[in-house]
């Protein structure tokens, strides 16, 4: 009589460890990616903290994938897309450039079934990853290789001259990449003679993000297709004469936008 | 020697801004302090004398100044904070002292010169400074030199900036006496003493992509005798030994020391516990010490493979990484040093409490620097945390540790065993019980 009433639970000792390491994995990725988020909020996060929360996050997603290449049957992916509520608030959305607002479309439910969302999120973790160590140098790539340090060669200490390098963040890669094509006034060439294209390349990091998203004047930051759309025509309309930088950024837009397509 | 039981002098310094560094200098004379509103507070130790044998070497104040000041980056449009990160000092070679002291990204050169002596007696002038009328001048004088009051003078003698794109985290005084390193993140510079306007970089890890960027670096020290040898760790618990003479740019090591991962222990956590926070040669040079977020180890600089040595400063907290990791505390960079004769190494942890560790007897012991047990000449009552099971009567629970108050520098007279202890806006000095 009481076996009937019972439950039968099937692989109950397998489930009872995967889930304590589920449970754990669940809380590293939780933490991490609000710490991420709220780092990236900062105007000068810690590089120290930014790289070991970085290597956390991509430990995580490399334990999802092992998981998930030893995985078969019913524990794929089962729930459907859905965007999560908290990274849907704008004044959060970090302007790590356009892989976080990546990340804000491809990331899905991360609350039970977390497998489910392991293709795409490791993706977008990726690419958000990607996004913030790129940020933390500069778009202005805008010539060959990094000219080589010779030896003995010292260091000369730039002057802190803020005028000029201010004119050289970037809003968006597409202008960045035309004052560096030519747009530049007479002084801002020189200057970016005298200076190594390297030592500018350090100076520039996320906080002009934070000025520059919010001048946008939206809202919202769901990032339709269409909203996105409207920030790339200007590559368009650049100079003829491509850069091996503009042309590295087109790949970049192109590139989003194939993520964009496709999700 | 045995393990020092210490009883506190009438030393307790209560600040308004969290102590950020701490360092005795050579002679022990002097101990100077630096803290988050970019002050620094040098603290000079009393001489012994007959007439007052009970402050038998008792620090005051001695000097108090403000190092650096908060500034502003144009570039970044953000302040760079005024913290002093760390204070090293410089041999003494005349009657003044100097250190060097930086902020995230300037580091300042500071001549601390005391005056006991004034002129008197000008002749164009007063006594309170007037100009004296020329007509009324009859006859001609010579000041004379008079004592005055004592009086201490910092002056910054030498500003090194603009140098680090990243943050400062390490300064260290060669043992040529004419240049020192200064480390960021990500890049080590070279400098010379008198020039300012330039320094060699002699270590760059910055990747050409910074996608790529997986470790940082973390501390860096001169060798104590050899001025072309130096060692710098990392965010992935390696330390990396250079010589300087091999290469002028030392982004190659000679040295490279690392302790195999245990495969049982590994965690999500396993890196980020084993950044190193701080690196210190022993005096003797042939040995150093580095701290990561559980441990002390101590290395024989022949023997790359692993630490000869391995202190562990709280275990207990293994079990809780995942709480610490998400209040941030496992981020908190522990310093730690040597006694003068390397025969103990001390460091800190949470609750107000440090450890020692005697290397001969293996001993260790876990003190606490709060006010209520620093009524003057109290001995020290050692501490202990209950790990599990039934608490005993003075043990403390790891529940109940306060992770706010952290000892995060401590520093060891280099001659004697008198320490100073930072517990957030207090400074505590302890000294070994004569009897």
């Amino acid at each position: 009589m009481g076996a009937r009433g019972l439950k039968r639970k099937v692989h109950e000792s397998n489930e009872g460890e995967g889930s304590v390491w589920q449970s754990q994995l669940q809380s590293v990725l939780d933490i991490s990616w609000d710490k991420f988020q709220r780092d990236q909020a900062l105007v000068e996060p810690s590089l120290l903290r930014s790289v070991l929360i970085n290597n956390t996050l991509r430990q995580v997603q490399s334990e999802v994938r092992t998981s998930l290449s030893g995985i078969s049957g019913p524990r794929k992916l089962q729930a459907p897309p859905r965007v999560l509520p908290e990274l849907r608030s704008q004044r959060e959305c970090t302007p790590a450039g356009l892989g976080a607002s990546i990340c804000s479309l491809g990331l899905e439910n991360m609350e039970d079934d977390f497998m489910a969302w392991s293709t795409d999120e490791d993706f977008s973790l990726s690419s958000a990853i990607s996004a913030i160590l790129k940020n933390l140098d500069a778009a202005l790539d805008g010539g060959p290789s990094v000219p080589q340090r010779s030896a003995l060669a010292s260091v000369e200490n730039i002057p802190g001259d803020g005028r000029y390098r201010q004119s050289l963040t970037f809003s968006h890669k597409t202008e960045s990449c035309r004052t560096s094509e030519g747009g530049a006034p007479a002084s801002m060439s020189g200057f970016l003679q005298d200076a190594t294209i390297d030592d500018l390349l350090l100076d520039i990091d996320t906080s002009v993000f934070n000025g520059e998203v919010n001048s946008f004047g939206s809202g919202t930051f769901s990032f339709p297709a269409d909203e996105l759309v409207r920030y790339l025509p200007s590559l368009s309309s650049s100079p003829s004469a491509p850069s091996s930088s503009g042309s590295r950024e087109m790949h970049e837009l192109e590139h989003i936008m194939d993520i964009l397509v496709r999700t | 020697m045995g393990m020092c039981v210490l009883d506190s002098a009438e030393s307790v310094f209560c600040r308004a801004d969290i102590i950020s560094t701490v360092e005795f200098n050579y002679s022990g004379e002097l101990l100077a302090t630096g803290d988050k509103g970019g002050r620094v507070v040098i603290f000079q130790r009393e001489q012994e004398s007959k007439n007052r044998p009970l402050s038998r070497g008792e620090y005051n104040v001695y000097s108090t100044f403000q190092s650096h000041e908060p500034e502003f980056d144009y570039l970044k449009s953000l302040e760079i904070e005024e913290k002093i990160n760390k204070i090293r000092w410089l041999p003494q070679q005349n009657a003044a002292h100097f250190l060097l002291s930086t902020n995230d990204k300037t580091i300042k050169l500071w001549k601390i010169s005391e005056r006991d002596k004034r002129a008197e007696g000008y002749n164009l002038k007063d006594e309170d400074g007037r100009l004296r009328d020329p007509f009324r001048i009859t006859t001609l004088r010579v000041p004379v030199l008079m004592p005055m009051d004592l009086m201490v003078e910092a002056s910054p003698r030498r500003i090194f900036a603009n140098a680090h794109t990243y943050h400062i985290n390490s300064i260290s005084v060669n043992s040529d006496h004419e240049t020192y390193l200064s480390a960021d993140d990500l890049r080590i510079n070279l400098w010379h003493l008198e020039i300012t306007d330039r320094s060699f970089n002699i270590v760059d890890i910055k990747p050409a992509n910074m996608e790529e960027l997986t470790e940082v670096i973390t501390a860096a020290e001169c060798h104590p005798h050899q001025c072309n040898v130096f060692v710098y760790s990392s965010s992935k618990g390696t330390i990396r030994l250079c010589d300087m003479r091999a290469a002028a740019l030392c982004d190659r090591h000679s040295k490279f020391f690392e302790e195999p991962e245990d495969p049982s222990s590994r965690s999500f956590f396993s890196e980020i516990i084993s950044s190193i926070s701080d690196v210190k040669f022993s005096h003797s040079g042939r040995y150093m010490m580095t701290r990561d977020y559980l441990s002390v180890k101590v290395w024989d600089l022949n023997m790359e493979n692993r630490p000869v040595e391995t202190y562990q400063v709280h275990e207990y907290l293994r079990s809780k990484l995942c709480s610490l990791y998400e209040n941030d505390c496992i981020f908190d960079k522990f310093e730690c040093c040597w006694n003068g004769s390397d025969s103990a190494i001390m460091t800190g942890s949470y609750n107000n409490f440090f450890r020692m560790f005697d290397r001969n007897t293996r001993r260790d012991i876990t003190l606490e620097a709060s006010r209520e047990n620093s009524k003057p000449r109290a001995m020290l009552k050692p501490r202990k945390v209950c790990t599990g099971g039934k608490r005993k009567k003075d043990e403390i629970s790891v529940d109940s540790l306060d992770f706010n108050k952290k000892i995060l520098h401590t520093a060891w007279h280099p001659k004697e065993n008198v320490i100073a202890v930072a517990a957030t806006n207090n400074l505590y000095i302890f000294q070994d019980k004569i009897n």
